[in-house]
């Protein structure tokens, strides 16, 4: 039986016109069946009969394709309620009198009944339509603000690259030894400042297009914070971080090397940005259905009027001031992409005495099927 | 005066080997260097250099054929120079017989050391046995393979089979990598199921809170993320 509805029901998704057909003759037959049984029963109150006539054409305006199957059957309904169920019975008569309003009245139903279904629906295609437009509007916003921190912040660093290494070549001879040495530092400063931009870049290339999803496995949180911190001491060995972490172990379905970018941009973004030199917190909290990383540090903190478009990366126009260098706008931009990969959150506020910023990461994976 | 340490670089890319060559001639290594991967193992087997490097992608062959090809009569270490994001690449490599790895870029420090801990650990090999139960010694962590202790600033630790097991796999081989399947393999048998590195990964969690400070900020035991676990190198 069950594989016969089914089958049915598949059959009637590939044919509408077929499926429209079958409700309104099933609505129909039904109506005409109660209004018999009850006819016979209570043949006093003939009320009932107009009024289950009516419900029947509602229910078929309403779920069938255009006007025509609610037109079709309330001409039924109205013929039926003549033939049967008026007097004389099992004939047509149609001078009774008022006859004339209550076909009017069925029609007028019908047809009201089937432009709002249809309008219901017209406005449901309209309304997934815009959705659908939205998620690409901001796919390609996204895709956007990178190409433009990446331009920007690889321009940078380049220069400073090209730049010492000319004036090492041009004045090899009257460079002073410190200043040769000096001139190298800087050009490793700028490298390493590269590479790590460039990390960032193909961690992005791991997100799936399309789908913005990531391939996620079991990961046990220590161990990727652990090896965070070790890449992120190599890079500034001064900064002090004070890690804490649940005391029981946790697993967390992730793309580990992707998460890792995060942790190590927003506390570069911390050591950074903060100009302060108080320790940075690393607090890592196990929540009921998700795992809260918490990033503080007790500097400067963030301007009231970039809170909201920190991870944007938008505001790379106009900030062509003295901190543009190092700015961190790919990077909290990358941090956003991944953590929007991993179904996760993530937040930037001020605390009081500095900035902090917050990112979770579901237990489950609560992937959608689309 | 004992002869050079000789070291076969395999790489293309000449920045590359320009870099490698000056920090290795500074440390008095005798450095051979092959373009591809046909010159290299001839090179191999006429000179059979106590090292190899090897850069996994090469214009002739691939790298994974090199370390197959060598390993059929030969043991030795091979480093394998290889990106980051290669983590699946880096494990094939390992697990075909490449002693370890370095992750592309790398500094002159981290080269050297590499290197002298692969030549420790092939000359343990050569020596036999009275190396491979002198204890384990380094920052206050002591392993007795013999006695079967394991102590921290003097004071003895207690850890399940299991535990002892994985630390002491890790701390003979210590400043090498070792991949999870290899170390599942080691400890839980051939049969074991290495697709699920659970709860190798639970040991460790656990070993972590007897040993390590801060779990989070590991000491001892380090994760290479998709790989396997290196422990902090013996001081001799």
């Amino acid at each position: 039986m069950k594989g016969f509805v089914d089958k049915y029901k598949i059959f009637t998704q590939q044919c509408p016109r077929i499926r429209d057909w079958c409700t309104t003759i099933l609505v129909q037959a039904a109506a005409i069946f109660l209004s018999s049984v009850l006819f016979y029963f209570v043949p006093e109150n003939s009320a009932n009969t107009a009024l289950i006539q009516i419900l029947a054409l509602i229910i078929i305006a309403r779920n069938t394709d255009g006007y025509f199957y609610g037109i079709f059957s309330a001409a039924v309904g109205v013929i039926c309620i003549n033939y049967l169920f008026t007097y004389p019975y099992f004939a047509l008569n149609f001078s009774l009198t008022g006859y004339q309003i209550t076909f009017l009245c069925m029609l007028t139903i019908s047809l009201m009944t089937s432009t709002m279904t249809t309008h219901l629906k017209i406005q449901a295609t309209l309304l997934a339509e815009r959705d659908k437009l939205l998620m690409e509007a901001e796919k390609e916003k996204m895709r956007a603000n990178l190409l433009r921190a990446v331009s920007h912040d690889l321009r940078t660093p380049l220069t400073g690259i090209i730049g010492n290494s000319t004036a090492y070549i041009d004045n090899n001879t009257i460079l002073s030894d410190d200043e040769k040495l000096n001139l190298v530092n800087r050009i490793n400063d700028d490298s390493k400042w590269l590479l790590n931009m460039v990390e960032n870049l193909l961690s992005v290339t791991r997100i799936r297009t399309g789908t913005m999803k990531v391939t996620t496995s079991l990961e046990a949180v220590e161990e990727v914070i652990g090896e965070a911190m070790s890449r992120f001491k190599k890079r500034l060995p001064d900064t002090a971080v004070q890690v804490t972490i649940p005391e029981e172990y946790v697993f967390l379905p992730m793309d580990a090397m992707l998460i890792e970018q995060v942790i190590i941009n927003l506390l570069e973004n911390a050591a950074v940005h903060s100009n302060s030199n108080s320790p940075i917190i690393f607090t890592v909290t196990d929540l009921p259905d998700s795992v809260q990383f918490s990033i503080r540090d007790f500097g400067v903190g963030i301007s009231e009027d970039k809170i909201d478009t920190i991870f944007d990366g938008s505001d790379y126009e106009e900030s062509k001031t003295s901190d543009a260098y190092k700015g961190m706008g790919i990077g909290l931009s990358i941090c956003k992409t991944i953590i929007t990969a991993h179904r996760g959150d993530i937040t930037a506020r001020n605390h009081g005495d500095g900035a902090e910023f917050l990112f979770t990461l579901p237990k489950e994976e609560k992937y959608d099927a689309s | 005066m004992h002869p050079k340490i000789s070291i076969i670089l395999i790489e293309d890319e000449m920045n590359i080997c320009n870099f490698i060559a000056t920090a290795l001639k500074t440390s008095d290594y005798k450095l051979t260097i092959a373009h591809n991967g046909n010159d290299g193992l001839s090179l191999i087997t006429s000179q059979c250099p106590n090292i190899i490097l090897l850069d996994l992608g090469l214009p002739d062959i691939d790298g994974m054929e090199v370390i197959k090809s060598i390993r059929t009569w030969s043991s030795i270490p091979i480093i394998v120079i290889s990106a980051r994001t290669q983590e699946h690449e880096k494990v094939l490599a390992l697990d075909a017989g490449a002693d370890d790895y370095i992750t592309k870029p790398f500094g002159t420090s981290e080269l050297l050391a590499r290197i002298r801990t692969s030549i420790r650990h092939s000359n343990r090999m050569t020596i036999g046995n009275p190396l491979n139960t002198r204890p384990y010694h380094s920052h206050g962590l002591v392993l007795d393979f013999e006695k079967r202790i394991v102590s921290l600033n003097g004071t003895e630790i207690h850890l399940t089979q299991i535990e002892y097991k994985l630390l002491s796999l890790l701390a003979k081989n210590s400043g090498r990598v070792l991949t999870y399947s290899y170390i599942i393999g080691e400890i839980w048998g051939p049969y074991a199921d290495d697709s699920n590195n659970q709860i190798l990964r639970v040991n460790m969690a656990n070993i972590r809170r007897k040993i390590e400070e801060n779990p989070a900020e590991p000491k001892y035991v380090f994760t290479e993320i998709g790989i396997g676990y290196r422990m902090l190198e013996d001081e001799m």
